[in-house]
């Protein structure tokens, strides 16, 4: 009975030694192939149309210290927008976890609702509201008899106000995960001891959750720091404008700058991963409790009172974020010319007729919920076991495919689309069938670039499920695949149920990979809403806008219904 | 000349056609073109019909190009036709790195800009095809030698103000008007990146010399990547003026009852082509040789007008929806186009700083 | 116990945690039906041991046998997944899946080796009976109370009728009511099944009252292997003496090195002990003696072994036993006395203890 357990042990360990080079060598393709082709270009200072290039040099770096320019308005931008984010998120996420406000529960439900807007959807809507001279709230003024403009959301304020409306959501989901993983004992002993209200919250409560903001602010300046949709939409207009605008501007110039584009691109990686890596270094310990930890509910204070005015702070946040821009796009995408003056008012269903009758904006959505239903269930299923690699398994290497993993999160997406175009054209010459120019390389791209989000939002799941669950079903004779089908996977559900939901709505609302890579029977709804704002009309947008917003939300209505009804477990 | 050329063409035609294993017969001109409704060509019409599809590369908004496209299928039922929208830069870079990576996606072309097709025909990217319908075309307003891509429509570029701001007494007459200190902040002007905008700079330039672009980036004008925001932005008041304004833009925002004025300077106006060619390596040669016929003939130059309010080189051909003829107008039509290539990359650096993008 | 009785074999283990060697070269054996207890406190090693025997810790050096058969052998290159090896493991968090019922987490095992599912009925329902778990085999086993999931555990690592049974620190998640009575059922359980076990746990109470041998270890070694009474009575270290029972260490120099036999010790206090020799390698710097093997007399008695005059310092009442702290003249001495042995605090007494009771280390 021995000898054939006898023949497998050494297979399986050599196996187990195949499992990383495996996994690397695959997601390597996918994340790091597209950057080799990023560095080659940022170098090439010849013809830029050749790949590979006839001429190397670092003439496109020596170039960016003429851009001082662009790259102080990135960082004041980028500083403003994260500053006034996470000072939304703090306010909000102290609200809502120490202080007993009437309807809190509610209001931490709604604080989702700003994750399915899109920056793009914002940055339209607030165009649409406080545009000088045009905009609803400026028409309104001036109605009222103000002098000149009351906003201008196109100036730099404007678009760190509109960046920060839509990550203050994520800063307040980071913050209050650490003020929730917080023993509350920890507080009430140093108040037995003695100590003030403001002694506590100053010596405890703060050093406590500083980890959570400190890696909150990191996380949020990097993504401001990659943000593209809000600067492009409203800073051309003002004529500010930031490094993703001078890549997206390098690679639509003749003759085309993609040296320019890529040395930019490589330079705000480097920023984005020593960010990433600061943020990581300050929360080695419990960075993902953070995220979903144990959650200890604190005895709230009782405002009595006191507590509207911080209830108005919470409906103040949700109006701005989502239901005035929503009521501006509703408002717009029925009307023919955006306006607020009641006699020049002509209603219109013209805007949807288009979304829904022209051929290429109907395909567009529906290649977009294809492909979101397509990376979605894959991309969750992947993830699944990628997290489960990078966070259980006994494989030597696995911390570095976490690094692999986690790589395209410093890349910012506009930058890594032009890699993956590049990568995926010379791929495509050796392989025996087509895959650019079709749905199939959108999907792996979102793939790729989705990745990180999937395993951030799982890793919490994985690491709190207990280790000797999985090791009992390998001691009662479950090989790993059936152990991972039998009692690894189900257990981990709710966490795949959520990423699925993540990846799903991030690829519809996917956009910087989506530029470069979208192909005549590869339309996809993120870039035909930038087209139609280039060469439509802002009505026409707003009806696309609310759109795709409807439909992300209806997805993900009817995906909780569904997983409701099927897990019985009252968890 | 003429024949000795066409010979010529015919030669390099069988040297592709041996490459794509097409017959030489067809892959260039045709002694008898077949009649179809209102166009001619030397397309196999029924090959067209079996490769069943069209890829169409294009600048054009992609509204209005919706609508031609459903045109040309009413046409042609059998053949889908697909299109991608880029803007000019873009959508030149896309081909050139499908056809180094030998990935062909697309079948025709139209790109708003001289400097693109001249190079793309430099490197070969045109699938050579004599089309019938070139014969009612003047020489100005096809590839040199013939046979790569012709002019497909003519933008007409001037001035346009919003009335409600701009009294008729102070509205410009002439380019240089268009530098008065009153449009400071309030006057819009298309990208570097943008087609009709080389054009211009390269014409006024040479009319009235450096110092016209240099008093106008005084007045900090606003640039955006295509005339919707532009004319947008001055109906709605936010800009007194548009720069650079396209005729065509101003003929579809007149028809939907939108208060503004279209200046025809004076001096001239500019005007810039859209050139549409078929593409070398197009995945569906037949289909595109029956497409490019389609927009040189009447049919799709009628398609154009009307979706596109784009003005037609064809001089048999009635002006677009409320406008007039361009035979009527004062037109400044590029004269050396070599210089004028020459000049892009300066006017790259020149006009990215007067708009602000560097 | 001859060799073909051998059950589990592990020769000369090294586990590495990176720099950290957390097992040092263990060898031990453990014969049919047998219960060994590898007891010693948390970090010292013994459940590392314990999962390396499971195939869930990859050792550095050594061999483990089960059954006569090589399942882990560092010379040979030889490591078999933990599924193949055949053993069963109770785990300290029971390892219950919540997403299942208690007759799915049972059943698991029978299941994974493929049997009809009439089989698969008649033993979970055998188990359940034996663990009293009968009547909960539909019910979700989120629903359970921390010693019915201890049951269902244990009925799920008996299904399958392995043939070495691994406890890791099975008891130590329940109230101290439970854990002893739930100490009877398993060892009862264990010997009515013949089933070969290898215990882990770091409370030697527990240790001395389930097993038929005690191994203890200490910062990755063993310290001692032996009966229960055997480790009680005759710690060979101050390590074993200090971490099983309640002993008095008792600092000196034993007078004559003799293996075997009384040896006089003396004490740093003053007086002179008589004590048992110890083993071979004694260092004989110290003595051990238990606080239940001592006695307390009224003051002035000297027909009694080792009797040393001393003071009730303090009483403490448990119940079971009462704890004396005596001053006597080599520091303070723990002393257990049944209940109705009752001195006064600051009372002067006679202590005394027979010599085979205090043994030199």
């Amino acid at each position: 009975m021995n000898t054939t357990a006898e023949r497998r042990g050494p297979d399986r360990r050599l196996g187990r030694f195949l499992v990383v080079p495996g996994i690397l060598a695959t997601i390597g393709l996918l994340v790091i192939y597209p950057v080799f082709f990023l560095v080659t270009e940022s170098l090439n200072v010849g013809d830029a149309g050749t790949f590979p290039p006839d001429e190397l040099g670092f003439g496109n770096y020596q170039d960016m210290v003429s851009d001082t320019q662009v790259l102080w308005n990135t960082a004041f931008v980028a500083g403003l927008a994260t500053v006034m984010a996470v000072g939304f998120g703090l306010l909000l996420a102290w609200i809502l976890t120490r202080t007993a406000i009437p309807g809190r529960a509610r209001l931490e439900r709604l604080m989702e609702l700003p994750y399915y807007m899109t920056p793009l959807v914002g940055a339209l809507a607030w165009g649409v509201i406080a545009a000088p001279k045009t905009g609803l709230a400026n028409q309104l003024g001036r109605l009222l008899g103000t002098n000149g403009d009351v906003l201008n959301i196109y100036s730099a304020w404007g678009i760190a106000w509109v960046m920060a409306l839509f990550e203050g959501t994520v800063a307040f989901v980071m913050i209050s995960a650490a003020m929730k993983s917080m023993d509350p004992s920890m507080e009430e002993s140093a108040r037995v001891l003695g100590a003030g209200k403001f002694r506590v919250a100053l010596t405890v409560t703060l050093p406590m959750i500083l980890p959570g903001i400190v890696s909150a602010t990191i996380f949020v300046f990097a993504e401001m720091l990659s943000a593209f949709a809000a600067a492009f939409v409203l800073g051309i207009p003002s004529r500010f404008i930031v490094i993703t605008t001078v890549i997206w501007q390098s690679t639509s110039a003749y003759p085309p700058e993609y040296g320019r584009a890529a040395a930019m691109g490589l330079c705000l990686f480097v920023v984005l991963a020593v960010a990433i890596g600061l943020a990581r270094l300050v929360l080695r310990k419990g960075s993902y409790a953070t995220i979903t930890g144990k959650a200890f509910r604190p005895r709230p204070l009782r405002l009595g009172a006191r507590a509207w005015p911080l209830v108005t702070v919470c409906w103040a946040y949700l109006t701005f974020a989502v239901f005035l821009p929503m009521a501006a796009l509703l408002m717009t995408s029925f009307q023919k010319f955006a306006t607020v003056i009641v006699g020049d008012m002509h209603f219109t269903l013209d805007n949807y007729a288009s979304v829904f009758r022209q051929g290429a904006v109907a395909s567009a959505l529906t290649n977009s919920i294809v492909l979101g239903l397509g990376v979605a269930t894959v991309g969750s299923l992947l993830v699944g076991v990628l997290t489960w690699v990078i966070f259980r398994a006994r494989v030597p290497g696995r911390f570095l495919v976490e690094y692999v993993v986690m790589f395209p999160q410093a890349v910012p997406r506009l930058v890594f689309g032009l890699g993956l175009l590049w990568a995926w054209l010379w791929i495509g010459q050796a392989l025996p069938f087509t895959l650019y120019g079709t749905l199939w390389i959108l999907g792996l791209a979102y793939l790729t670039v989705l990745l990180p989000l999937g395993v951030r939002t799982l890793a919490g799941v994985v690491l709190q499920i207990d280790k000797s669950l999985e090791e009992c079903a390998r001691v009662c004779g479950a090989s790993w695949v059936h152990q991972m089908r039998t009692v690894t996977l189900p257990l981990l559900r709710p966490g795949i149920v959520a990423a699925w939901l993540l990846i799903f709505i991030s690829s519809v609302r996917e956009l910087g990979a989506s530029l470069f890579l979208m192909g005549p029977h590869s339309k996809v709804i993120g870039p035909a809403i930038v087209d139609a704002w280039l060469t439509a009309s802002s009505e026409l947008s707003a009806a696309m806008a609310l759109v795709q917003t409807g439909v992300v939300f209806i997805a993900v209505i009817f995906l909780l219904r569904v997983t409701r009804r099927y897990s019985g477990d009252p968890a | 000349m003429r024949q000795s050329f066409r010979a010529a063409v015919s030669m390099l035609a069988i040297g592709f056609a041996t490459v794509l294993g097409i017959t030489a017969a067809e892959a260039a001109s045709c002694p008898n073109p077949r009649q179809m409704d209102g166009f001619k060509t030397c397309a196999d019409v029924a090959k067209a019909e079996q490769e069943g599809e069209v890829v169409f590369y294009t600048t054009d908004p992609p509204q209005a190009t919706t609508e031609v496209m459903n045109d040309f299928m009413k046409a042609f039922p059998k053949i889908k036709a697909t299109f991608l929208r880029l803007q000019a830069g873009n959508l030149f870079q896309r081909l050139m790195s499908e056809r180094q990576a030998k990935t062909n996606v697309a079948d025709v072309m139209s790109i708003s800009e001289m400097t693109f097709a001249t190079d793309l025909q430099k490197r070969g990217g045109y699938m050579p095809y004599e089309s019938p319908e070139y014969a009612a075309y003047r020489k100005e307003y096809k590839s040199q030698p013939e046979g790569y891509f012709g002019w497909g429509t003519l933008i007409v570029a001037g001035l346009a103000y919003n009335p409600k701001l701009v009294p008729a007494n102070e509205a410009p007459k002439n380019w240089p008007d268009a530098l008065n200190a009153t449009f400071k902040d309030a006057v819009n002007t298309k990208l570097s990146t943008s087609g009709l905008q080389d054009a211009v700079w390269y014409k006024l330039r040479q009319l009235y010399g450096e110092d016209y672009w240099t008093k106008f980036a005084t007045l900090q004008p606003h640039g955006f990547d295509s005339y919707v925001q532009q004319f947008d932005r001055m109906v709605n008041g936010q800009d007194k003026l548009v720069h650079t304004a396209q005729y065509s833009a101003y003929l579809q925002l007149k028809a939907k009852g939108a208060e503004l004025e279209f200046v025809f300077p004076t001096d001239g106006v500019v005007v810039g082509q859209s050139l549409y060619g078929a593409v070398e390596g197009a995945p569906h040669p037949e289909a595109a040789k029956l497409m490019l016929d389609w927009f040189l003939g009447k049919p799709g130059q009628a398609s154009l007008q009307n979706h596109h309010y784009l003005s037609s080189p064809r001089t048999d051909m009635a002006p677009p929806p409320g406008g007039i003829p361009t035979g009527q107008m004062k037109v400044l039509l590029i004269d050396d186009w070599d210089a004028y290539l020459k000049s892009r990359p300066q006017f790259v650096r020149e006009w990215d700083k007067i708009t602000g993008m560097r | 116990m001859s060799e073909t009785e051998i059950r589990i074999e592990i020769r000369n283990l090294v586990v590495d945690y990176g720099d950290v060697r957390a097992v040092d070269d263990v060898s031990l054996s453990v014969g049919r039906g047998e219960l060994v207890t590898l007891l010693g406190p948390s970090g010292c090693g013994k459940t590392t041991t314990l999962r390396a025997v499971a195939g869930l810790e990859d050792p550095t050096e050594g061999s483990i046998a089960l059954n006569g058969a090589l399942v882990y052998s560092a010379s040979e290159r030889r490591n078999m997944p933990a599924e193949k090896r055949g053993v069963s493991m109770v785990f300290q968090s029971y390892a219950i899946w919540p997403h299942m019922t208690v007759f799915d987490n049972v059943a698991y095992g029978l299941r994974v080796r493929k049997m009809s599912t009439a089989d698969i009925r008649s033993n979970v329902m055998r188990v359940l009976d034996l663990v009293q778990m009968r009547d909960f085999a539909d019910r979700p086993s989120s629903r359970l109370s921390g010693g019915q999931q201890q049951r269902v555990a244990v009925a799920r690592a008996i299904a399958f009728s392995p043939e070495v049974l691994l406890f890791d620190e099975p008891l130590s998640n329940l109230d101290a009511k439970l854990r002893v009575s739930m100490r009877v059922e398993l060892r009862e359980l264990q010997k009515e099944l013949g089933i070969t076990a290898l215990y882990v746990t770091h409370d030697q109470e527990e240790a001395l009252a389930i097993s038929d041998r005690v191994i203890v270890m200490n910062a990755g070694r063993i310290e001692q292997i032996g009966t229960p009474e055997d480790i009680y009575r005759n710690p060979r270290t101050l390590f074993v003496a200090d971490f099983v029972g309640n002993a008095n260490v008792i600092r000196g120099q034993a007078r004559e090195a003799a293996a075997g036999g009384e040896v006089d010790f003396v004490t740093m206090g003053g007086p002179v002990l008589r004590a048992a020799a110890g083993h071979a390698q004694a260092k004989g710097d110290a003595a051990a003696l238990q606080a239940a093997y001592v006695d307390i007399f009224a003051p002035g008695r000297s027909d009694v072994p080792n009797a040393t005059p001393g003071t009730i310092h303090r009483r403490m009442f448990h119940g079971d036993f009462i704890q004396y702290v005596v001053d006597w003249p080599c520091g303070q001495l723990l002393v257990r006395r049944p209940p109705t042995d009752l001195f006064v605090e600051g009372s002067a007494v006679t202590v005394s203890f027979a010599p085979e009771h205090c043994v030199v280390l």
